[in-house]
């Protein structure tokens, strides 16, 4: 064990040396060996400087910020009541900027409590929790579609979008005991998740952006459907997706 | 849900605090800042699965297991360009055996000693992934050598050589851009 077989264990024992991975007596035997090997020495004091030089440039690093809030919302985490989010703010930023723009007709929501919207947030992350996000995994509607009959009572408008945002599948969700349809697409690392919920007897509104748990949500009603779109894409994609899913005819 | 709340809280104390070091480590493999938070996120959701299973002691290296992992498997789908080099650096390593013994012609130290953070950071993004994480994983992150065999799932021996051939890469290159 003690014994230098090689230059190179040789220096890998300097560096187990200065790493303090070494117990006292093989340490001993490596300051002996560098006291006699000038080489030895230099390449302790290499590795020396260099461990000052990292420590100096390359110290440790708090994450990037909103990283925290995205993994505490991935998980099904709430976030602290009194701590200010960042994330919220920057979203809120960006939510007034789309609004200020005139860009879009969106409305912003209040974000007070609303049993629907936890639900339906909840589901979507439960689903990114679980092995699959859908039970019905196609990109094909011809496929989704049938799958929902007999399931649940309504049948769901399934719409292809293709391009940016293509179709993943579908699964049944329960919000507030209901059994609802719930469409999964993608966007680039994204997973958005649409729910279609019931809502005989209430006028058509525009899509209106709001956020809970670091989740961007745009909700609009359509036909006595209200749809509940949710992802972790930013608020404008998410409202680019509404618009996209709107704009297309089910039968395209 | 009593149940979950004991998860949340063991995810909170065991994984939260290496954030910092998972988006780091994340970053170094990927080299992209964007990806690495996607990673982080997606390993945080593989460790809160597992949260159960995690010795109190161990957390921060079996962490950084899954962010390593994780980021492979990224890197796998999404570059499989980048991984071309490390499926031949075993072939390497072997060809190369004897090939890094003491370098009697090393840059002086007190030349490395002004290295720039910027010429820093290039040399050790240049170096092979393999050698680039471990001398991450020891040098920036502070593991110790069986910590760092765990999480590259090599044997310390390995983690050795690599270690001392990536510092020798450096050296030589922040040596030889200070002249």
């Amino acid at each position: 064990m003690m014994r230098v077989t090689s230059d190179e264990d040789a220096a890998l024992r300097v560096h187990a040396y200065v790493d303090g991975e070494l117990d006292p007596a093989n340490a001993l035997g490596v300051e002996a060996s560098m006291a006699a090997d000038p080489a030895l020495a230099a390449e302790r004091e290499r590795i020396e400087v260099f461990r000052r030089l990292v420590r100096e440039h390359l110290p440790p690093e708090e994450p990037p910020l909103g990283l925290r809030a995205r993994v505490e919302a991935a998980v099904g985490m709430r976030r602290p009541r009194m701590q200010p989010s960042w994330r919220a703010l920057a979203a809120s930023i960006a939510v007034t900027a789309v609004v200020a723009s005139g860009a879009t007709s969106m409305l912003v929501t209040p974000s007070g409590s609303n049993a629907a919207r936890e639900g339906i947030v909840d589901a979507h992350i439960r689903s990114l929790m679980a092995s699959q996000p859908t039970d019905v995994a196609s990109s094909d509607r011809h496929n989704v579609k049938p799958w929902f009959n007999g399931r649940i009572p309504q049948s769901p408008r399934v719409v292809d979008l293709g391009g940016d945002f293509p179709l993943v599948g579908g699964r049944i969700d329960v919000v507030g005991a209901i059994p609802v349809s719930t469409l999964v697409y993608r966007h680039g690392k994204h997973l958005i998740s649409l729910t279609a919920m019931p809502a005989a007897g209430h006028a058509n509104s525009a899509p209106a952006l709001s956020e809970d748990a670091g989740y961007n949500i745009v909700r609009w009603t359509e036909g006595e459907v209200t749809y509940w779109a949710v992802s972790d894409a930013s608020a404008q994609e998410l409202d680019k997706f509404a618009e996209s899913f709107r704009a297309t005819p089910p039968d395209r | 849900m009593g149940g979950d709340e004991d998860h949340h809280q063991r995810f909170t104390r065991l994984v939260l605090p290496h954030l910092g070091d998972a988006y780091a480590l994340a970053r170094w493999i990927t080299a992209n800042r964007a990806d690495a938070e996607d990673i982080v996120q997606d390993a945080s959701l593989r460790a809160f699965r597992a949260i159960a299973n995690v010795a109190e002691g161990t957390s921060r290296a079996w962490f950084l297991t899954i962010v390593r992992n994780t980021a492979y498997t990224w890197l796998r789908n999404n570059r499989p360009s980048a991984l071309m080099v490390v499926d031949d650096l075993e072939k390497l390593e072997s060809e190369q055996v004897a090939t890094t013994n003491l370098d009697r012609g090393t840059p002086e130290t007190a030349l490395i000693a002004k290295t720039e953070a910027a010429s820093l950071e290039a040399a050790i993004a240049e170096l092979l992934p393999a050698y680039r994480e471990t001398l991450v994983l020891r040098d920036v992150q502070g593991l110790g050598y069986r910590e760092i065999s765990q999480v590259t799932g090599v044997p310390i021996g390995t983690v050795m050589s690599r270690l001392a051939r990536g510092r020798a890469q450096v050296i030589k290159t922040i040596g030889g851009k200070s002249t």
